[in-house]
């Protein structure tokens, strides 16, 4: 069974620009409503976005600080992107690697996908050392991995097959 | 000289297309990709087959209802046939003294080479006297079949951390196997009961590999226990959103909300649930609209009802991820710490059990 229901022309906002100032006065808002005084929350922590830039695709990623997670965040900013309801899982190619990222939908931001790194993100003692981690996960995210060997490619009577791609 | 993996499948009469399909399949659920497949079937091929003693102390026998229902393909036919032939008090064919023979037996002759899997506990009070096989304690069966092992799995939350039946005042004094047992590599791999394809990839991975998979600090299996519930919920736009489910059929709650209000425990759960699902992939609880209970976790018994919100977290505690990437990042703020917290989790986040969904069985028949 798959969660993901495809939302046939459906239209959907793309970011011209950085969206990390409308991202800080969203998360802000929910911080001081919907996620006041929740144990979950770390009290040291403020939102921030972190590091938000173009990826290869042209849309935006970047790390997300909350005083309840410390996110990777994808949202669109070019055509292309995948109409998803909120809560598929969705495969984003980095630098880096490929990561599974989940749907989410906010009224205010529209259709955005998110990763979690940290949550709760109790292990942060100061906002500095959250946004510190976020910065490095973001360099980190769109770095090229350490060079590893090639591995020679499995034999191709089995990928032919289906059994060994 | 003894028959391996592979031959004892065929001599099951199971096709050699099935069996290469059950490499590729299960190299894909150790998160190994599809590459490992051609290393699997030749290990299965060429090496000698390796026992495995299923021991069963105080338990609820959920780990093997679990295991035995497990999607992957051929996991019925091959690996429980892998396992009754030696011993499994509730699925070998064998009963009484013939059946406590073949501990002696397999004991003796694959001396240091078997792995011993244990589902349950044993209970230590009055000598071990409130568990007891064959005419006596189980503990003493545990010790002497473990004393020869080359590993030992302890399945569920009973052999791994004491669950129900070690919950306070704990009147039996049941106890974790890795407390009893000392000096063997001990794989836990909790969960009331534990994910089928996990129990099944676990073994797979001891069988094919002749190791056991790399470990985190509390001994599970860092490939599929890696990861909150929380992180790969489906439900986790909603948390980060603030939307929570505030009460039973509430509007948040046939919204789909976020479950973490109503006491799930997602956020301090870490097991494979939300990646891996459950029956074949079906579904998982959260899903079907309840919160996580935390039975993956140490002492999930003693944590106050389930429906309690969870109010405290302890970031160093039983809780806290097993690499410790938290301990680094909350130690002082340096770039080299936040670098290694922040590609540890990144390394985390790319693992992906998405691809290690089992496949539906009709096409491996």
């Amino acid at each position: 069974m798959s969660l993901a229901q495809p939302l046939p022309g459906a239209a959907i906002g793309v970011w011209a620009g950085d969206p990390s100032p409308e991202l800080v006065a969203v998360f802000a808002a929910i911080a001081d409503t919907r996620m006041r005084d929740l144990p979950i929350c770390n009290r040291q922590l403020r939102v921030e976005a972190v590091g938000f830039q173009r990826t290869a695709a042209g849309h935006w990623a970047g790390a997300m600080v909350t005083p309840w997670a410390v996110n990777l965040l994808c949202l669109p900013g070019a055509t292309g992107w995948p109409a998803l309801a909120a809560c598929a899982k969705h495969e984003w190619e980095f630098p880096s690697g490929c990561y599974e990222f989940t749907v989410a939908d906010e009224a205010s931001l529209g259709n955005y996908h998110l990763c979690s790194l940290f949550s709760p993100a109790l292990e942060f003692d100061s906002h500095e050392a959250a946004r510190l981690t976020a910065l490095a996960a973001v360099r980190a995210l769109f770095a090229e991995p350490l060079a590893e060997p090639a591995a020679p490619r499995a034999s191709s009577r089995r990928a032919f097959l289906g059994l060994g791609r | 000289m003894t028959e391996t993996f592979y031959e004892v499948l065929r001599r099951q009469g199971i096709t050699r297309r099935s069996f290469l399909k059950f490499c590729s399949l299960t190299a894909t659920s150790l998160g190994l990709g599809t590459s490992a497949a051609p290393t699997i079937a030749h290990a299965l091929e060429n090496k000698p087959r390796t026992p495995v003693l299923w021991l069963h102390g105080l338990e609820c026998t959920c780990c093997s209802e679990s295991f035995i229902r497990s999607a992957h393909p051929l996991t019925k036919d091959v690996v429980l046939s892998m396992l009754s032939l030696d011993y499994d008090d509730t699925l070998m064919a064998a009963a009484g003294h013939q059946a406590e023979a073949i501990l002696d037996e397999v004991k003796k002759k694959y001396k240091g080479n078997y792995i011993v899997a244990v589902e349950g506990n044993p209970p230590l009070n009055e000598d071990g006297m409130f568990c007891i096989q064959g005419g006596r304690p189980f503990v003493e069966k545990l010790r002497e079949t473990c004393a020869d092992a080359k590993a030992i799995i302890s399945w569920g939350a009973c052999a791994s951390y004491g669950c129900v039946q070690a919950a306070k005042p704990n009147p039996t004094r049941a106890t974790p196997v890795h407390k009893v047992i000392t000096g063997k590599p001990i794989i836990n791999v909790p969960g009331c009961p534990p994910i089928a394809e996990v129990m099944t990839g676990v073994v797979t991975y001891m069988l094919t590999f002749d190791r056991i998979p790399e470990l985190d600090r509390q001994g599970r299996p860092k490939m599929f226990y890696g990861q909150r519930i929380h992180d790969k919920c489906y439900r986790r736009g909603h948390f980060d959103a603030g939307q929570f489910a505030e009460a039973w059929d509430d509007e948040g709650a046939r919204k789909g909300y976020c479950l973490y209000k109503m006491g799930c425990k997602g956020p301090t759960t870490y097991n494979a649930c939300s990646s891996m699902r459950w029956n074949g992939g079906v579904s998982w609880p959260v899903q079907s609209g309840h919160g996580c209970i935390g039975c993956s976790e140490d002492g999930f018994w003693d944590k106050g009802s389930f429906y309690d919100r969870v109010t405290s977290i302890t970031p160093f505690g039983a809780e806290s991820n097993a690499d410790s990437i938290g301990q680094a990042a909350a130690g002082t703020v340096g770039a080299a710490i936040a670098a290694h917290a922040a590609v540890t989790a990144l390394a985390r986040a790319r693992q992906s059990n998405a691809h290690g969904q089992p496949e539906k069985q009709g096409e491996n028949q």
